[in-house]
């Protein structure tokens, strides 16, 4: 009974933690101010 | 004691067995997305070039011809379609410039591209279009899904306004990293003008009607994607377009307005890599790295509950009596 209890608790904590991250996700961020390209970038270094 | 040690290794073990197939198959297509807020430019060169000379209306070799390509994502208009469309969305805002020898526009394009941020599908929202016309997208363009496969994918090229496959060649090896290599050809298609051109007090949506004088264009597209992030590492394209007919060309059948085989440039390819490494490191964290070594990490654990359950059932040891010396006689 001990070990069904302690494979439940391990069971339900691994469900709890992956809907929590994946419920969280990533943060949107915001739109670049950096504007569409009308010149030719010098080469990168 | 060593019963509670056992019982907690055991919700260990269960803990980290049950976390490896959630993170591939539940956090793994849930995780794995687009952000809508990313930022990327890129250039592409083709060296030599044919392009048209609009004051002439003569074709002439060129040393160079550039295309810089920027992909912005917009997040307000993402987070506005998202409500309505009930899923991740991405909203990039793309803009082909093609400058000739000098630096100067040959023509601009822009487009807006919505897609779902985790497997690329297009998603039709007011805002979709190419050059200002509105379009319905099939098909993926600029970038493959995730763990993308080995077989053909529907590619929609802007140029034309069309969906067509793009095939599977085969996989190769790119700068140390395994990628598949797919390949487009779009036949001799008629396309509209492009709205900006260098044709001062011109507007180029009539051209075609007052002079019967219309854009055709082919191209040969090849891309070399990571399989992993479906990002691609590498690409070139063979570009043809030509005018034909109409009184533009002062009797002529054809003149070619561009021709050229435009690949990226150098230092892009390298920022393209070393950006791809790190985003593939990303992934197979969560599909390969994490899974297997949580699986492998919850059955040692399992094994070490049952060998500690198992010490503790046994039955304690007998303790031998020391042998009694024999009387002497």
């Amino acid at each position: 009974m001990r070990a069904l209890i302690a494979a439940a608790v391990g069971l339900v904590a691994a469900f709890a933690l992956v809907l929590t991250i994946t419920a969280i996700g990533a943060p949107s961020g915001e739109t670049s101010p950096k504007p569409l390209l009308t010149t030719v970038p010098a080469v990168k270094k | 004691m060593r019963r509670k040690a056992g019982l907690v290794l055991l919700a260990l073990a269960v803990f980290f067995t049950a976390l490896s197939p959630l993170l591939r198959w539940y956090a793994f297509p849930r995780l794995a997305k687009i952000p809508p807020s990313q930022y990327q430019d890129m250039v592409l060169e083709a060296k030599p070039a044919t392009l048209l000379d609009y004051g002439t209306m003569q074709p002439k070799k060129v040393d160079k011809l550039t295309v810089v390509q920027t992909l912005k994502g917009n997040v307000e208009e993402s987070e506005r379609i998202e409500k309505t469309a009930g899923r991740d969305v991405v909203v990039w805002d793309a803009l082909s410039f093609i400058a000739g020898p000098d630096g100067k526009m040959v023509s601009t394009i822009p487009e807006r591209y919505i897609f779902d941020a985790h497997t690329q599908d297009p998603v039709h929202a007011t805002g979709e279009m190419v050059d200002g016309d509105p379009v319905q997208r099939r098909g993926i363009e600029f970038k493959w899904p995730f763990l993308t496969e080995k077989r053909d994918y529907e590619y929609y090229d802007a140029r034309a306004r069309l969906t067509a496959p793009i095939h599977y060649k085969g996989t190769q090896e790119f700068r140390g990293m395994e990628v598949y290599y797919f390949e487009q050809t779009i036949p001799w298609t008629k396309v509209p003008y492009p709205k900006k051109m260098p044709l001062p007090g011109i507007d180029s949506t009539k051209l075609e009607k007052q002079t019967g004088t219309s854009m055709w264009y082919t191209t040969k597209r090849m891309f070399w994607i990571d399989p992993v992030t479906g990002a691609p590492v590498n690409g070139e394209e063979i570009h043809q377009e030509e005018m034909r007919g109409g009184s533009l060309l002062q009797g002529r059948d054809k003149v070619t307005a561009f021709a050229g085989h435009v690949k990226m440039r150098a230092d892009y390819v390298d920022s393209t890599v070393a950006l791809v490494k790190s985003n593939r490191t990303l992934v197979l964290l969560l599909t390969s790295y994490l899974p297997w070594g949580f699986l492998g990490l919850g059955l040692v654990l399992l094994g070490l509950a049952l060998w500690l359950e198992a010490r503790s059932r046994r039955p304690a040891a007998v303790v031998a009596e020391p042998p009694v010396p024999a009387p002497l006689a």
